[in-house]
């Protein structure tokens, strides 16, 4: 299969979603997908995320938005519910089970009978394709606020069918963010086309009428990712969506800790992608960003918890990301109360509150650090669009088997996995091993001289063990993992 | 001379990679031969590898709540392909939601597996008993 860059033609989505809808039995119920439009229309505006988010970019706020999703119907609007009414969440979720994601509806199936006959939920997640389009509707028409669906499912061309007749009006993820952090053995060849399938379908209801925003999954592996791959990954996706007809966008950015880093991301991440996006062609899209508070491992303390938090919610305001994804005091525990969760939503809220008026004065380290972030970034698209001859798929695909692009700590096999991250002595993220990235003298120096200060600030030689010092400093109560 | 083989990996339908390459690194360090089967690993998967290498151990990793399901009848597919005695651990976030560990760590112990951690246990600490458990064995 050679996957390219090119918009489909409606009748190669329609004649393949015949076959996509055979694959549950509830995939019958969205068959004519004109009802999906119509439903789509009569939804009002407050309920629109694109709308919602494009009105937020214009008045300079961060909305809030938690993750939560749980077995049945009931409890699961009832969850969302009081994450809007006592949470105070602008935007909603329906986080979808972990057996949804990799399409093993039969065990879905399995995990809502036995949370039905035991009392609590057994799944990770809501397993919306179980549920089928009149349930996942009435938790649509259940809320107040725009709800997305947000999982990590290398092929969700079903989940989207269903989601998108059914009224949800985001929907994340992309190729190569929901596989390679997401999947052990599946190509990007695959998940790319899956993917150009859901953009497709997303592009039909907006040729028709219906904003239904996208957006690919930032924080990747959520593990010391630098700006500059995540922005990489989050600009391609970007450019095979627009391709596609998908017309609003939110690129993500998952906390690195080091808060010049941080804001400078943010930033980036927006001037670069519209940069990208034009020179590709793709002019008057709605670009807005997303900030994921610290994705890594956190301090079992509560109180800890919320320092983490709070200090993610901070840099989130200072940049002036259009959303935040929220976490909870539970995080180091695994999947969060209601209660916990509407507590993260809380905090966050009082420090956005308190931070929108403020904004991070440009300074010498903050524009040094857009200015590496750019070149970086720079530096690993071109060569992507070099490796693919012009085509941005091939591109992908290309780069990730010779190692432009490499994700740490990534499980797919269909990742280089030669890179090896780790903090300077200021806590930024940088590369103690840029494996085969294509960075040029000055990047590479830039880095190594980083890393150096802080192994002689510790009297230690940098090492794999560096790194994951650093991957518990944060759940110990650090942000750069000292020896002690 | 006992082998000192172990088979790691992560259960279910989980693709949490990070504690995996982890533990990978650490027992190794600590002189194991690690023989890792990655994330999305089926108990057929875990019990392969152990018949296949000899494996005097195996460790399974659950981060996403799923554990309970994943995990129930492990040790019969051990007993029926020949390694009913092998040493079964088990660790992570192994149920949905904020739980007393103690009842969390009975359902494991009742399932078969030898030992059961919490959330946030350092690698050093499944290395020791791991040593322990198996110096007792001889």
């Amino acid at each position: 299969m050679e996957v390219v860059n090119k918009k489909w033609p409606i009748e190669k989505l329609f004649a393949q979603r015949e076959e996509i809808l055979k694959t549950w039995e509830t995939g019958n119920e969205v068959a004519d997908i004109k009802k999906g439009i119509e439903y789509q229309k009569s939804i009002p505006k407050a309920k629109n995320f694109a709308k919602k988010l494009k009105e937020a970019k214009e008045n300079k706020v961060t909305l809030v938005q938690p993750r939560a999703g749980v077995a049945l119907v009931n409890e699961h609007i009832a969850l969302l519910q009081f994450l809007q009414d006592e949470g105070g969440a602008d935007l909603l979720p329906s986080t979808i089970d972990s057996y949804t994601r990799q399409n093993r509806y039969a065990e879905a199936q399995k995990g809502i009978e036995e949370s039905v006959s035991s009392g609590r939920s057994l799944l990770n997640g809501f397993p919306a394709v179980n549920h089928g389009l009149e349930n996942c509707r009435k938790v649509v028409e259940s809320l107040k606020s725009p709800v997305q669906v947000r999982h990590g499912t290398p092929d969700a061309r079903l989940l989207a069918e269903i989601a998108l007749a059914a009224g949800f009006t985001d929907y994340e993820g992309g190729g190569i963010s929901y596989n390679i952090p997401y999947a052990k053995d599946v190509s990007l060849e695959k998940t790319i086309y899956y993917w150009q399938y859901v953009d497709r379908l997303v592009g039909y209801y907006q040729e028709n009428g219906v904003e239904i925003n996208r957006e690919p999954f930032g924080p990747l592996t959520g593990t010391l990712v630098p700006p500059s791959i995540s922005h990489s990954v989050a600009i391609l996706e970007a450019i095979l969506a627009a391709e596609q007809g998908v017309m609003n966008l939110t690129l993500g950015y998952g906390q690195c800790g080091n808060l010049i880093q941080d804001v400078a991301a943010i930033q980036t991440l927006e001037e670069l992608a519209e940069e990208y996006l034009v020179n590709n062609g793709h002019e008057n899209r709605q670009l807005t960003t997303v900030f994921h508070q610290w994705m890594g491992g956190f301090p079992q303390d509560e109180a800890k918890a919320f320092g983490v938090i709070s200090w993610g919610a901070s840099a989130a305001a200072l940049a002036k990301a259009t959303k935040v994804i929220v976490k909870t005091p539970h995080e180091a525990m695994g999947i969060p109360t209601k209660e916990a969760n509407a507590q993260g939503l809380r905090t966050t809220k009082q420090i956005i509150n308190m931070l929108k008026d403020q904004t991070l004065p440009e300074s010498k380290q903050l524009l040094l650090e857009k200015e590496m972030i750019k070149k970086e970034t720079r530096a690993i698209l071109d060569a992507t669009y070099k490796i693919g001859e012009g085509d941005w798929a091939k591109g992908a695909i290309r780069a990730f088997e010779s190692g432009i692009i490499d994700i740490p700590f990534a499980p797919s096999r269909f990742n280089a996995g030669r890179i090896l991250p780790a903090r300077d002595n200021d806590g930024a993220i940088r590369l103690l091993d840029s494996g085969d990235l294509p960075l040029t003298k000055e990047i590479q120096d830039f880095h190594n001289e980083k890393i150096a200060i802080r192994g002689k600030a510790e009297d230690r030689d940098p090492s794999f063990q560096m790194v994951i010092d650093d991957i518990y400093a944060i759940g110990k109560g650090f942000l750069v993992g000292r020896p002690s | 001379m006992s082998s000192n083989t172990i088979v790691i990996g992560v259960i279910g339908a989980d693709v949490h990679a990070v504690g995996n390459k982890i533990l990978d690194y650490a027992f190794t360090q600590a002189g194991f031969k690690v023989v890792n089967i990655g994330v999305l690993a089926s108990q057929e998967e875990f019990v392969k590898a152990a018949v296949e290498t000899g494996a005097v151990a195996i460790l399974v990793s659950s981060l996403y709540g799923h554990g309970e399901i994943d995990c129930r009848g492990l040790r019969d597919k051990c007993e029926e392909a020949g390694i009913g005695d092998i040493l079964l651990y088990v660790g992570g976030n192994l149920v949905v939601g904020k739980k007393e560990w103690e009842p969390v760590k009975k359902t494991f112990l009742n399932m078969g597996f030898d030992r059961a951690y919490p959330p946030g246990t350092a690698p050093e600490t499944s290395i020791e008993d791991l040593k322990n458990d198996l110096s007792q064995g001889e």
